[in-house]
Order: C-alpha cells, then structure tokens, then sequence
C-alpha cells in the first residue's frame, strides 16, 4: 500500500507519552471530539501522518478550581460545561449552549476549538472576554499564552510544533457574562457574527470578545477602554454610553461578505449584540 | 363506485416495517454486498463548458486496487435514447461543471476515491453561462411544461383587463435554486449474470428504473429487476434514475463484476437535480371589492443544455381563483447548469409563492381581510377548463384555519405588535395540488393459514405507502392488518407508477383494491375452500383510469403562520404554523400527519434558509453540503399542526383520497413572507427571507 494511504493511530495513555508522540512526530494530528478532525479527513482537506487521540488521557477531561482561576482540562464537552460550569463560567457555558446540536457538544470540546482556530469559533469570544490564558506544553515545557495572541490568522493559532494544548485557565470573574450568536437558523449554524462581555466588577473593567467578523476572533479594545473611562459602576446604564459601545465594537470588527451574510450586515449585527449584552449583564449587576 | 368498507383504513395503525427500521434491521441500496463486489468512485467535471481532450486511464491503473476507469474514450457504448443525462460517458462534451465525466473502479471504496482523485483529465474549457435572468436573450417558450401541460395559457383579453383595473398588483418574485437533501444520498449496486442486470437502488419507482434502464444496454425490461424494499426519502430526486444508476451498470458490466455506487452528499448538488431558480411576474386587476377582473402569471426558468426540464410554475394559478381575463406563461433558457428536476411540488411550490404573495399584496391594497379575499374569488368550476370540480374545499379550509388560529380580530397594519424585541405577524396563503392517478398492477393471494399477500411495485420512501396499502388490503379483504404481508419495492412484482406526484396512495391503492376485491369473489365462489397453494387474482387499472371523468380534480389547503422578527437584527423565526388540507378521505392520521407537517416544514426551510448560491465564476453550486446548505432545523419549528376537514368525493378512486405528499409544501413559503410583511412592513419578495435583507 503506498505511504500516502496510511496512517497511524496512536493512543497515549498518559500526557508524557502524548507530549512524546507528538516530538516524534510533530505531523501527528491530536484528536479530542474529532468533531472538526473527522469533517476535514471525510473532506480530504488533510492527510495527517498519524492521529494522536487524546482521549485516554484522564486528565484532559478534568477541570479543576483554584485560586479564583478554573483550570479546564482541553478535553472536557461542551455538554459538561453546560451543566457542571454554569456557575463559575456562565459565559462559556452560554456559549456552549450555541454549539452545533446535542450530539456535538456531548462530544466537541473547548481545546479542539482553540486548535482549530476557527474565527467563527464558539468559545473563543468566551474566553476572550474573560481573559483567558491557554496552557500549551510540549517536551521542551509549558508556555502559558493569553488567548488575545492565541489566535493568529484564520485557522492559524500561536502553538509551535511538538505543542499540544493541555488546558485553559479562565478567570472566575464573579460577575456577570454574556454570549450572543446570529445564525441563519436556531441550531446547527455557523455563526454570522458572535459576541461575548464579561464584567470583572473588581477590576472595574469589561471584557469583550468578537467571534466571527475578521480573520480572527479578537477584543475589541477600544470598546473596552471607552467602558473603563465611561462606565459609573454605581449606577444605572447611560443609554448613549451603551450605543458608543456597540459603534466602537463593531469598528473593531473588519468583516466580510460571504454567504452567510454581508459585512455590512456584520457590523450593525455586532453593534447590537454588544449593547444588547452589555444591557443585560449591567441588568443582572445591578441586582445583585 | 365501490368504495372500501372502512375499518382499519382512517386508523393510525404503526408503521408495519417501523420495528424493522428502528432496529436497524430494514436494508438500504447501500447495504447489499454482492460477491466479488467492488466499488465506482465517479469523477466530475471540472470546466462548466467544454470538452475533455483526454483523460489518464493507465497512470490510475497503477495505483493499487484499481480495476478500471472509463470514460468517453473507452465506455462501450448505450443505445441511444431520448435522455442526454443518462448517455453517460458517451460524448466528449462537458455540459455543466460537476457532470459526472469519468469513472474508477477499485477493490474497495478507499482506492476508488483516491484513485478518481487523481485521475488527469485534459479539458478544452469554453465561456460558460450560467446566470438565470428573465431578460436572457436565449429565453424560449417550451412546447409542454412537466409532466405535459400546456406552456402557456390565455382567456379573455387580459392586457386590457389589466389597463382598466381599478386596483393593480404588478410585482416579481424569485426563488432561488433549491437542492433536495433526503436523509439517504442516492445509492446503488448493480449486478450483471449475463444479459441479465440487478439493480438494488434508492429509487421512487422500481418499475419505472427497470423500464428506463434496460434499453439503454439493449436488454429487455424482463432482463432487469430493480430492488429497493426501503428509501430514505427522495422527494422528487429519486423519480427516475440519475445518471450514477447508468454508471454503475455500465461500469459492472465493463469489469465483470458487482459495482457499488454511492453518491455523496457534494455530488448530489450536481448530479441528481434540483429545483430550477424561478423569476415569476405576477400581475392581478381587480375591483375595489378586492374581485379579480385579470390575473397574469409569468414565469421564467433554466435548464441544461443537454434535457430539457420545464418546471410547471404557473399551472397552480390556472385553477386558483375566478377571474374573466387570464393568462399564464413559462420561458426557459438553456444554461451550462446541472438539469433540474422535480422537487417536492414542482410548479405548485414557487408558483404559489408568487400568487399567493401578490394575493396578500392585493389585499392590503383593496383594504379586505386575506383569508375574505379569497373568499370572495373562489371560482365556481375550474375557471380555464370550465369543468366541475370533483370536490373543492379552500373555504373550508380557509375557515376552519381562521378559526383555530384566532385570525378573526387581527389588526392588518403592518409593522406596530411589538413583543419585547420581536415585530409579531401573522399571514395566510392557500395551498394546492393537482389530484394524479395513474395505472398500475396488483395481485392478492390468500394463503391455507388465513393470511394474505398483496404484491406491487410501490414504493415507500419514508410515507408509509406500506402501512396505509395494508390497510386498504385489510379492509377490502375483510381481515385485519397483521394477516396481511404486502410486497413492494421491486419491480419483479406487478408493475407500479412511481412514488410522485403525490399520486401512490391513489394508484397503488386502485389496483389493490381491485386485486383483493377479485380475491374476495373469487373466495366467495369457492366458499372460503382454498387449494392447497393458495389462490391469487391479479388487477390492472389501466381501463378505468382510463374511463374516469372528466373533472378539475384538486386538493386544497390554507397556511397560517405567525412570525417574530428581531427589531435589530432581523432574525425571523417561525413561531406558529397552522396548516388545514382538504384532501379526500385521510387513511391514516398518524402518517398523514407526518406527511403535512414534513411538507409544511420544508415550506419554513424554504422561506427562511434554502438557497443554492450559483459561483458565477466557476459555474456550479457552492454551497454543497449541510453545513452551508441550510435546511430547517429542529429548534426552528417550534409549533406546527396539520388538521384536515371531512371531505367526501366519489369522483377520485375507491378509497375517496387525494394526494398528500407534496400539498403541504405549498403555499407555506407565502404565508411566512406574508406574516414577515405583516410584522416590519418589508415585503420580501425574494426568497429566501435573510436577516440581510430585512435590515437593508
Ligand atoms: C455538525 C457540527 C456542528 C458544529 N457546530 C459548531 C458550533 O456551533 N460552534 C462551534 O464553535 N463549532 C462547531 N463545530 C465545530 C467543532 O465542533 C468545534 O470546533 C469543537 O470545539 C471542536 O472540538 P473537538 O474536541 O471535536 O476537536 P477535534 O476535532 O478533535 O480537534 C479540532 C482541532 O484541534 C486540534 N486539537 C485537538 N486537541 C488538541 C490539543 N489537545 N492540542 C492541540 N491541538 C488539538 C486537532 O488536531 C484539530 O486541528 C461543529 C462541528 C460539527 C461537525
């Protein structure tokens, strides 16, 4: 059988053996869910030399609290998220809520997101706005990477060969979070555009994260410096200061036409989807 | 008219083969594995216009596995017939990009797909055409439209009738291409025993395939049996064989052994049809009492070079409402494009989008309740032919949909019922569809041990054909359900139409009826003293459907939806869905059911999401699969019900029923965008409804 019809499967069982399978061959491919591996393989869009399942590995599949920062082990579902992270991540577990249909999130996970570093992926905008940090190590050792220079083109991420991605460490902020996602439908979408805040009420300062509308899900910094001069933590929400906040949101933003929608629509969408979410983060701040 | 006592037809008897299914037990084309089976990976055509030059045949006959491939070059050759499709690998000409132009046979699946992968053809590319626009300079009137109506109609003098009207609606509507996507891609294995061919197929109709097929190869129908117990749904795309049927018994019969095809779910964007784009002109002259004085419906389509396939767009409107002046035309043009084909409602589908469109436009003008408008333009008879309609119950509908919807009170201005951020609006459209029956065959055999077979070649393609002819055999054999095998899905039993046209329950059950009747008094003669094998009687109803009135058969419907619609994002969901048919007597309520709110559902799918978007530059449908081809998911069907009124008409078959499959797509993309008007004030008159368009 000639070489370009083969292709090795290898299942670590721990995470030394995994991080040594992947210097020997820094081709193999990591499988977590599979759920964007096995669409690339059935599409012939790559032949990796080996797949490198990760799924043995118990504690992928772990997530851990300490020190007012959640650990998430890469390869814990979305469906768990939902139901055991509501509490500490309501951001990402809103999110999670948006992902694909029950099958998919009871098997897709946040590491295979960020490895495939999609701009339309549902977690990033997530972590973004929490201020996420993504743990990668490889043989040579563990790098921590803020997850705004995670992310490097579309489908293009900061992880080197040999690297795999073990965890994401996710802020507990202690105050509300939002997700929002247009699709064309209610379920199974990609989304248009996606967005998702976070308040850090002890910091007094707002987290953002645009998913789906650049090359790259991103912060929209502007939009977050402009909260942190403008915002009265003590009362309620300016109208006019919510608006400037969906304009310098979506100014952020440098999308495209596709057949999902146009840029222009994009950018009014994404607008929205910032001051609606600010809107109802500042509601639930207020009450408690 | 003999009509069957009824008994267990009307009951929501199980689907008989559902244990079957669930457990995973019922066999698909796919699952058949022949002996020394090997597998065809087709290869599609990479230029939209042009010709292939060459292609490699002995650099893939390297590659391991690898038994054949063929193409022009080397493809023995079919008799020629009147279908260019299906004239596989017989000419050196590419009419449209995705063409199936080559294909490798391999050991197993893996080889063959890597194989087609690499296989070098050499094309001579040509400009290609491929953007439907009613202005085209090659636009032409075809002599029929499917399956065999008139293309264009007149009556009275409409242009005048339109010139003088006191109200005018003069408006254009699209509708996008759209891809049929049943669960099951198409499928088959084909076997050759000398001059003899079996096909275990995905198909429609068994009888129908085998009838096509067998002279393409020169053999006689008799040589060719085409299997197929169990289809995954076809909706239209699997009437008749596509051109991988061809393929596979020509690639089987070219290397001497089995051949599995599958098509993939990319493929079928190219290969196995779709409905045409549609650009329909819709004019309506009316009274100030909202009474139709003219009504205009121009339709304008594409086809492929190679067949032509005129869909039917404006026939519904023909039969719809009273009117003195009328006219009704269909103008095609020829394009680089894959053919299309029929899908759910060909013709009554986009053409009722259109009327029923403007009915809600012309409504809104004239200041008159939509469901009153229609009301008051019910024709008497058939408003072209003149004849008297079998049974005609759209007021009914009309009105017993008004009534459970809550229409009553509703407030016509568009654009003010806020609820939180959602615009609310509510919208009607009718809905139709032709009353088809066609001859077929059957035979009942009754067994020592007090059960019965019932044979034909029918096809259930996820309908429950199956379930509601047991029932009708039941009854007309006075037994019950479960003394009752029946047979279908092959053509080596009695020869049936197809499943299409919505036309089954109506031709198949004829012929059973007859069958088991004959059974019956042959019993009766006998005084229930069976020989030892049984005794078996035959029916063919080709005679009296041949002898049957005529009449404007139809069946009718109304649609009710209420959407919401984001203020600010334009995102439009569907938050009720109320459909009401009158279609002769239901056999079974519980498939039925599921037949109207499947129909009305791919109804939603198409006012919301479907759309095949045309790559002007390389010719073909980008969006092939189901990630970027959006249909309805579950989550966007929150409340749908499907109820029907008692309908008694004599003049249709001996069970009293009219056709159920395709009804309850019809008119239900009309009454979304008439409920989207009613909330935001937009008229979409461009499907589909995106967000986009609603925030221009
Ligand atoms: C039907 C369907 C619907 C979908 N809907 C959505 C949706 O709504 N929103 C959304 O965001 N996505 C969606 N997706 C895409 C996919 O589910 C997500 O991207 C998911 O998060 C991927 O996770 P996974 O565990 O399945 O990753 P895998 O497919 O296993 O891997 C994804 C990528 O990450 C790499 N990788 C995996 N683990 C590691 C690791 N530990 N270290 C380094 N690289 C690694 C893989 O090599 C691969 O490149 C959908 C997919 C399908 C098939």
């Amino acid at each position: 059988m000639s070489k370009a019809m083969s292709m090795d499967f290898l299942r670590p069982m721990t995470w030394a053996e995994a991080l040594a399978a992947k210097a020997a061959d820094p081709e193999a491919r990591p499988i977590l869910g599979g759920t964007d591996v096995m669409v690339e393989l059935n599409f012939d869009r790559s032949r990796p030399s080996a797949l490198l399942d990760l799924t043995a590995i118990p504690e992928l599949a772990e997530w851990e609290l300490r020190d007012g920062v959640v650990r998430l082990g890469a390869g814990v579902p979305y469906s768990r998220i939902i139901t055991e992270l509501g509490d500490l991540l309501p951001g990402l577990a809103i999110a999670s809520r948006t992902v694909g249909s029950p099958q998919i999130r009871n098997r897709a996970t946040v590491g295979g997101n960020l490895g495939s570093a999609s701009p339309a992926g549902d977690a990033h905008p997530a972590l973004l706005a929490a201020g996420a940090e993504v743990e990668v190590e490889s043989v040579r050792g563990v790098r921590i990477i803020a997850v705004d220079e995670f992310f490097l083109g579309p489908k293009r991420s900061a992880l080197q060969p040999g690297e795999l991605i073990r965890a994401i460490g996710i802020p507990v902020t202690g105050g509300p979070q939002q997700f929002s996602k247009i699709g064309t439908r209610n379920a199974m979408v990609i989304a248009v555009c996606s967005f998702g805040i976070a308040l850090h009420p002890a910091q007094r300062r707002v987290g953002t994260g645009i998913g789906s509308a650049a090359p790259t899900p991103l912060r929209a910094h502007a939009a977050e410096e402009f909260l942190g001069a403008e915002l009265d933590w003590d009362g309620p929400l300016d109208r006019a200061v919510a608006n400037r906040f969906g304009e310098l949101v979506a100014a952020a933003a440098s999308p495209i036409d596709d057949v999902r929608g146009t840029a222009a629509y994009r950018r009014h969408a994404l607008s929205v989807l910032a001051r609606r979410t600010l809107t109802w983060s500042w509601e639930e701040y207020r009450c408690v | 008219m003999t009509t069957v006592d009824m008994r267990y037809t009307g009951s929501a008897l199980d689907r008989v083969e559902g244990l079957e299914k669930v457990t995973g037990r019922a066999r698909y084309a796919f699952e058949n594995f022949p002996a020394d089976l090997v597998y065809a990976v087709p290869v599609q055509a990479a230029i939209a216009r042009g010709e292939i030059r060459a292609v490699d045949v002995d650099a893939v006959l390297e590659h391991p596995g690898v038994i054949a491939a063929i193409w022009y070059g080397n493809a023995p050759r079919l008799v020629p017939s009147d279908n260019a499709d299906l004239a596989v690998f017989q000419s050196r000409r590419v009419a449209y990009r995705g063409q199936y132009i080559a294909v490798v046979v391999a050991e197993t699946y893996e080889e063959a797909k890597e194989a087609a992968r690499l296989l070098r053809v050499e094309y001579a590319a040509e400009d290609h055409d491929v953007r439907l626009r009613a202005d085209h300079p090659n636009m032409y009137r075809p002599e029929k439209v499917n399956p065999n109506y008139p293309t264009d109609t007149e009556h009275g003098d409409p242009d005048t009738a339109l010139t003088v009207a006191p109200v005018l609606v003069d408006a254009t509507y699209s509708t996008p291409a759209e891809h049929n996507n049943p669960m099951e891609p198409h499928a088959t294995v084909a076997e050759w025993d000398g001059d003899a061919l079996t096909l275990y197929d995905s198909t429609q109709g068994a009888s129908g395939v085998r009838d096509t097929v067998a002279p393409l190869f020169g053999v006689p129908p008799a040589n060719v049996r085409v299997i197929s117990p169990h289809v995954g749904g076809g909706f239209g795309s699997k009437g008749g064989p596509s051109p991988y049927v061809i393929i596979a018994a020509l690639a089987a019969r070219h290397v001497g052994r089995p051949v599995k095809l599958a098509v993939t779910r990319q493929q079928m964007f190219a290969v196995t049809g779709y409905r045409t784009p549609t650009i329909q002109r819709v004019r309506l002259g009316a009274n100030a009492d909202g009474r139709l004085t003219a009504i205009v419906h121009d339709a304008f389509e594409q086809s492929s070079t190679i067949t032509e396939f005129a869909e039917q767009t404006t026939t519904p409107t023909r039969i719809m409402y009273a009117a003195p002046h009328r006219r009704t035309t269909h103008r095609l043009v020829r394009l680089d494009v894959p053919t299309p084909s029929w899908m759910r409602a060909p013709g009554e589908c986009p053409g009722m989008f259109a009327l029923e469109s403007a009915m809600d436009e012309l409504a809104i003008a004239c200041q008159i309740d939509p469901v009153e408008l229609r009301i008051r333009n019910e024709p008497d008879a058939d408003p072209e032919s003149g004849l008297p309609f079998s049974s005609r119950n759209l007021v009914a509908c009309l009105r017993e949909g008004a009534r459970r919807f809550g229409w009553a009170d509703r407030d016509p201005a568009p654009g003010v019922r806020r609820r939180d951020r959602l615009l609310i609006g509510t919208g009607v459209a009718a809905s139709t569809y032709p009353v088809y029956r066609r001859p077929s065959q059957a035979t009942a055999q009754a067994h020592r041990d007090g059960r019965f077979t019932v044979r034909i070649a029918a096809a259930d393609i996820g309908t429950g054909a199956r379930t509601v002819l047991t029932q009708i055999a039941a009854d007309t054999l006075r037994t019950s359900p479960d003394q009752v095998l029946v047979e279908i899905g092959d053509s080596a039993l009695p020869a049936a139409s197809l499943a299409g046209g919505s036309m089954g329950t109506a031709s198949w059950g004829t012929a059973v009826v007859r069958a088991c009747e004959a059974l019956v008094e042959g019993l009766d003669r006998r005084d229930g003293d069976l020989p030892a094998a049984g005794m078996e009687s035959s029916a063919d109803t080709t005679e009296e459907i041949g002898a049957q009135r005529r009449l404007s058969r139809h069946a009718f419907g109304a649609q009710f939806a209420e959407v919401g619609v984001d203020t600010d994002t334009g995102e439009t969901r569907v938050l009720r869905l109320l459909g009401v048919f009158a279609a002769g007597r239901i056999i079974n309520p519980k498939t039925a059911r599921s037949q109207f709110i499947g129909g009305m559902t791919m109804g939603l799918s198409m006012a919301l999401f479907e759309e095949s978007i045309m790559d002007l530059e390389f010719g073909d449908y980008l969006n092939r699969d189901l990630a970027q081809y959006h249909v309805a998911a579950c989550a966007d069907v929150r409340d749908i019900e499907a109820l029907w009124v008692e309908e008694d008409d004599p003049h249709l078959n001996p069970m009293g029923t009219k056709g159920i499959g395709e009804i309850g797509i019809v008119g239900t993309a009309a009454a979304v965008a008439n409920a989207v008007h009613h909330a935001t004030g937009v008229r979409i008159r461009d499907l589909p409804i995106r967000l986009d368009k609603l925030m221009r």
